[in-house]
């Protein structure tokens, strides 16, 4: 098995990067190309970079953005926002995205997980899954978690994986940057019912949030307020899984 | 000294062209085989479903100058899919045929998550390779026993994360996104396929 990953996300907006509490009251938080930078030179294993307002917008994330992240950094980038289908994908990939996070648009035509698959492999090919915590369950929200659908989230996932996703970027709104710790139940329940690698989102900490996500199951953790704040090093964090006995890479 | 990508269609071209130039090379995308000749080295890339990259390699009529190329001594470097499509055949794409300079066929990682994504170690079975932690993001792989491997991996099962004969190598990482690892790969790749140029 690959060593457990922690990722920054860098949500950005109007080509800042931007953070909030359960997808609202956005702060500005710094330069994309630079915080990308001084993530890698810490040792963060991955990079995810949201275009938080385009589907909104009706708009593709932004590709000027992309390329000045891509150009900058020696780890994978992964990118969503506003990728609408195969074209928007492919541009996304051309500007310097290693792989690509399809959200509401996989909802609407899930049979684009397919068609990207088919031509760059699965590996390329990232659902983004936004769980609201309802009375039935938890149930897949779209539009940057202004909607949400009668999908069971975890049903949901194993039919993107099925076709073609081979990652599952999860995040639990009700936890987002609210520094709770991250949802270890729908981890576990993830982890189990899927087999391709789970990204877990939303909640982060502390370093042992990290650790009690990848220990629940997650393949990779990710955050992006406590980094952007300055709240947490990925150092502190490497650190404390090492000591709880999680492989992370050095 | 350039550095020639084939652009095939596969994704990630961008990331590629960047770190070979932090490699001291200057990269440019080949369209046309005939392009072939005026570059110093050339990297078979790799973020796309191998089928999708062999009939890229056939409709463009790039099979031939390619190997031609390669057995001349070009200095080749194969990423990911690139690598896989220097072997033989591949259970990804049954019904085509690889370079086949590698001889072997690629197979389907079992394990219990694949893709197999994220960081693990490229073990050198070789003093003449370098391990380390590299970035992996693949479904499918070479198998460990190819003759010519240089290093391998253990997913469930081990699979050959690099090989290499004469000026031609493959890895099934990703030396533009391994970090400082794969950045000493690609210089090292610039500087035979610089030391080649002068020679010749």
């Amino acid at each position: 098995m690959p060593a457990k990953r922690i990722v920054a996300c860098l949500d950005v907006k109007n080509g800042r990067v931007i953070k909030g509490v359960r997808f609202e009251e956005l702060r500005d938080a710094g330069d994309p190309a630079s915080c990308a930078l001084q993530y890698c030179r810490e040792g963060i294993d991955e990079l995810v970079m949201l275009d938080v307002s385009a589907t909104l917008e009706g708009r593709l994330a932004s590709l000027q953005t992309v390329e000045r992240i891509s150009s900058e950094i020696d780890i994978p980038l992964t990118v969503g926002g506003g990728v609408r289908g195969k074209d928007d994908a492919i541009a996304i990939l051309d500007a310097g995205a290693d792989k690509v996070a399809l959200n509401t648009a996989a909802v609407d035509d899930p049979a684009v997980l397919q068609r990207l698959a088919s031509r760059y492999g699965s590996q390329c090919v990232v659902l983004s899954i936004d769980a609201r915590r309802t009375n039935e369950g938890y149930q897949v929200a779209t539009h940057s978690a202004t909607q949400t659908t009668l999908l069971d989230a975890l049903q949901w996932a194993r039919i993107g994986a099925a076709l073609g996703a081979g990652e599952i970027l999860l995040t639990a709104i009700d936890r987002d940057g609210t520094r709770e710790g991250f949802d270890l139940a729908l981890i576990t329940d993830f982890s189990r019912g899927l087999n391709v690698p789970l990204i877990a989102s939303g909640g982060a900490r502390n370093a042992d949030s990290f650790a009690d996500a990848l220990a629940a199951g997650a393949d990779a953790a990710l955050a992006a307020s406590v980094f952007h704040g300055g709240l947490l090093s990925v150092a502190e964090v490497k650190q404390r899984c090492r000591e709880r006995a999680i492989g992370v890479r050095p | 000294m350039s550095v020639g990508i084939l652009a095939l269609g596969a994704a990630n071209s961008h990331s590629l062209v960047h770190a070979l130039r932090r490699a001291g090379a200057d990269a440019v995308m080949l369209e046309h085989p005939e392009e072939l000749g005026a570059v110093g080295a050339l990297v078979l890339p790799g973020v796309a479903h191998v089928g999708y990259l062999i009939q890229a390699l056939d409709r463009g009529n790039w099979r031939a100058p390619v190997l031609a190329a390669i057995v001349s001594g070009l200095p080749t470097l194969g990423i990911c899919a690139g690598f896989q499509l220097l072997c033989t055949r591949t259970e990804e794409a049954p019904a085509l045929s690889g370079l086949g300079i590698f001889s072997g066929t690629v197979t389907k990682l079992s394990g219990e998550k694949v893709p197999h994504m994220g960081w693990s170690i490229a073990e050198a079975t070789t003093s003449a390779f370098e391990s380390g932690w590299a970035y992996f993001a693949h479904s499918y792989a070479p198998p460990a026993a190819l003759r010519e491997t240089l290093a391998t991996t253990k997913c469930a099962t081990a699979f050959a994360s690099a090989a290499g004969t004469g000026k031609v190598m493959g890895v099934q990482f990703h030396p533009e996104r391994s970090g400082a690892y794969g950045a000493r790969l690609l210089r090292r790749f610039v500087r035979l396929a610089r030391e080649r140029a002068h020679a010749g």
